[in-house]
């Protein structure tokens, strides 16, 4: 027989109702309902826009498996992991989860500010499923591992952020489950907690507990995981192997629409229909050493006459930080379209960024950064440098030094 | 896994998800028992932490109520008190009123005051409403000792009716149960619930004997008054702790039924409504 199921959902969906939210208050409901009796002998009122954030979609998973979940914001993969945490119910389908459930969606929803770590730990314990005494059992274990001693007495709403956030991961790793449901969380603390958390996930492994992990980030999921389940627009495109499923979501996203502005790439006024990553002399490149310049070529369209374009390019790092952006309003390019196409390339300086994956957006805005045209997601690219990584910031420059004193001596390289 | 804890007790070893089934399921609300305590507990810490009186505001409130009821309504208005002075005759009817009113206040909003937990956490909601019902206990069992103190003060000793004080409390504890779980739920969709909340209580506590005796209200009417599930649970707290006229108990047992089944339709009400919480709250 072949490994048992953890995890067997069958046909899951579940509908939003847009505008259900609108209702804050009765007499809302009221005034709508008296509006769409006045209007019913007129114009008909559409009727309310019902969207699937999830929609059929089915999948086993074995025990002992770990599958990551990539897509867009809004492609339903947070609402699949709260379906499966129970948090809210499905409209249709089913699913069957064999085991003990954890579910991290949020690191430290539950917290109280007013309370201690001490306290906060029992609460949030009792929050997430833990008995009384399995929190005191592991109560050194938790505190040890967050690494906030002398802190543990002291209310949280005088915690710096991350220690906040450690002590929250901390409870929640010794829940001990066999099903992780894990949202978003390793991406939290400093990179020394980070390790720490590769190395609690790492260990849930070993211990054939199953994970179902929703990141952005692909090194994550490429480090975690051999399948992954690619969602789009609420439904499964890909399940397969990570590498495919990867390639296959970074094709789709590039030139798509930025998921904050709710556009479908058609509507906008000015649409990019080419980003081409190469290096200075023009061959199609992908990975960049740090120090080395980059070219990137931007074919668009535009709708309607329009003059005083002002085209930013900026790069995002794997985990959302924008690095930078080039933009030709700042650096006294102006851009006035005579055709409806063109196209525009921009030579980088000397990359300075640090070893990482990072992704372009394409932004187009009116003069001084106005209303905008149009915003995309062009490719991704890595910077490779031996020694530089996040450990030494955003970017590193090369800087000059002077050194005083009778006994100082400068080399020059 | 070396050590399986608590979660091996909590959730069960296989969970269905599937959008056709309902079910009570009060036997999740059993096993999330312990989170009851805790946020019990976090009731009553928070409270203490943030005020400088702390314990103090449980006996200070229904003190200066009774002062000022007792100023205005018995030596104004004269009103009538069976014959008891009016002080203390207030005071048994505002220890049960105030652990009533309180328990429906929280009951009622404490969705939406956790809405965080709610949005990102699994738990059988009926914790929430549970926990805000008995948070007030404490605040009763304080204020009832001072009532205690206020009764030797005039020299009332109380009988063994006394020993039904818990009984009328929990009478109270269902009612503001069954409201709260009907309320909870509109207020998560609706917020007026939060408005309107604070006058409902205000008009129900001057439609309950709690300023004046029942032996006011005219004969042919009292029987139907005392369908008011308060009439039943301040008079019978009166009954214990004064030793005076016995509640009418038919009509008592006969709210009782009705708070009742208030009580299981909101359970299930609770229940239905309690799976798009999430999305709406």
């Amino acid at each position: 027989m072949s490994t048992p199921a953890a995890i067997q959902v069958e046909g899951l969906g579940k509908q939003y109702r847009l505008g259900t939210r609108a209702h804050d208050t009765f007499r809302d409901l009221l005034a709508d309902r008296f509006e769409s009796i006045v209007r019913r002998r007129g114009s008909r009122q559409p009727a309310k826009e019902a969207f699937w954030a999830l929609r059929d979609v089915s999948f086993e998973i074995a025990a002992g498996h770990n599958v990551g979940f990539i897509g867009l914001n809004g492609a339903g993969k947070s609402t699949l992991l709260k379906l499966l945490a129970r948090i809210t119910k499905p409209t249709t389908g089913r699913a069957r989860i064999a085991g003990r459930v954890g579910a991290l969606l949020e690191v430290g929803t539950g917290f109280h500010a007013e309370l201690t770590g001490r306290e906060n730990t029992f609460l949030y314990g009792a929050i997430l499923g833990m008995s009384k005494q399995e929190v005191r059992r592991k109560f050194e274990a938790i505190v040890d591992f967050a690494g906030i001693k002398d802190f543990i007495d002291t209310p949280v709403k005088r915690y710096s952020s991350g220690m906040y956030v450690r002590l929250a991961f901390s409870v929640a790793s010794h829940l001990e489950p066999e099903i992780l449901l894990l949202d978003e969380v390793l991406s939290v603390g400093d990179l020394p907690f980070q390790a720490k958390c590769i190395a609690f996930v790492k260990r849930l492994q070993q211990s054939n507990a199953t994970i179902l992990f929703v990141s952005h980030n692909m090194f994550s999921i490429k480090t975690m995981c051999k399948r992954v389940i690619y969602l789009n627009k609420g439904e499964i495109r890909y399940d397969g192997p990570t590498d495919g499923g990867i390639a296959l979501y970074e094709g789709d996203c590039r030139l798509s629409t930025l998921p904050w502005t709710e556009r479908r790439p058609d509507e906008w006024t000015v649409r990019v229909t080419e980003i081409a990553v190469t290096d200075e002399s023009g061959r199609p490149k992908s990975v960049f050493d740090h120090g080395e310049r980059m070219r990137v070529r931007l074919e668009y369209e535009v709708r309607q006459q329009l003059e005083a374009l002002n085209f930013i390019v900026a790069f995002v790092r794997s985990d959302g930080v924008a690095c930078c952006n080039y933009s030709t309003e700042t650096d006294g390019v102006s851009i006035d379209p005579v055709a409806d196409h063109g196209v525009i390339e921009l030579v980088t300086p000397p990359l300075s960024l640090v070893s990482e994956l990072y992704t372009i957006h394409v932004l187009v805005r009116k003069k001084g950064f106005q209303e905008a045209l149009s915003a995309q997601i062009g490719a991704t690219f890595h910077v490779r440098h031996e020694l530089f990584d996040t450990h030494f910031g955003v970017f590193h420059e090369r800087a000059e030094w002077s050194v005083g004193g009778p006994e100082a001596v400068v080399r020059a390289r | 896994m070396s050590e399986t804890g608590g979660l091996e007790r909590i959730t069960p070893e296989v969970v269905e998800i599937d959008s056709r089934v309902f079910d009570l399921d009060l036997r999740s609300v059993w096993r999330y028992r312990e989170l009851i305590y805790f946020l019990v507990w976090r009731v009553l810490k928070v409270r203490y932490k943030q005020s400088v009186l702390g314990a103090a505001y449980a006996i200070i409130q229904p003190v200066f109520a009774v002062a000022v009821f007792t100023i205005v309504f018995g030596r104004f208005a004269k009103i009538p008190s069976d014959n008891v002075a009016y002080a203390p005759f207030v005071f048994a009817a505002v220890v049960p009123w105030n652990y009533f009113a309180e328990a429906l206040r929280g009951c009622s909003s404490g969705l939406v005051d956790d809405s965080d937990l709610v949005r990102k956490v699994y738990f059988p909601r009926l914790v929430i409403p549970l926990a805000m019902v008995m948070a007030p206990v404490v605040d009763f069992a304080l204020s009832f000792l001072v009532l205690l103190g206020l009764l030797l003060l005039y020299g009332i000793a109380p009988g063994w009716p006394v020993l039904l004080v818990p009984l009328f409390m929990f009478q109270a504890m269902l009612l503001a149960l069954s409201v709260g779980l009907w309320l909870g739920p509109i207020n998560v969709r609706f917020r007026d619930i939060k408005h309107t909340l604070p006058f409902l209580i205000q008009i129900w506590m001057y439609a309950s004997p709690v300023i004046f005796p029942v032996s006011i209200v005219p004969e042919r009417w009292r029987f139907l008054y005392s369908l008011n599930p308060m009439v039943g649970v301040i008079e019978g707290f009166r009954w214990a702790v004064l030793g005076k006229a016995s509640p009418d108990f038919r009509a008592m047992g006969l709210s009782a039924l009705l708070v009742l089944l208030v009580l299981l339709a909101g359970l299930f009400y609770f229940r239905k409504m309690e799976q798009s919480f999430a999305d709406i709250i």
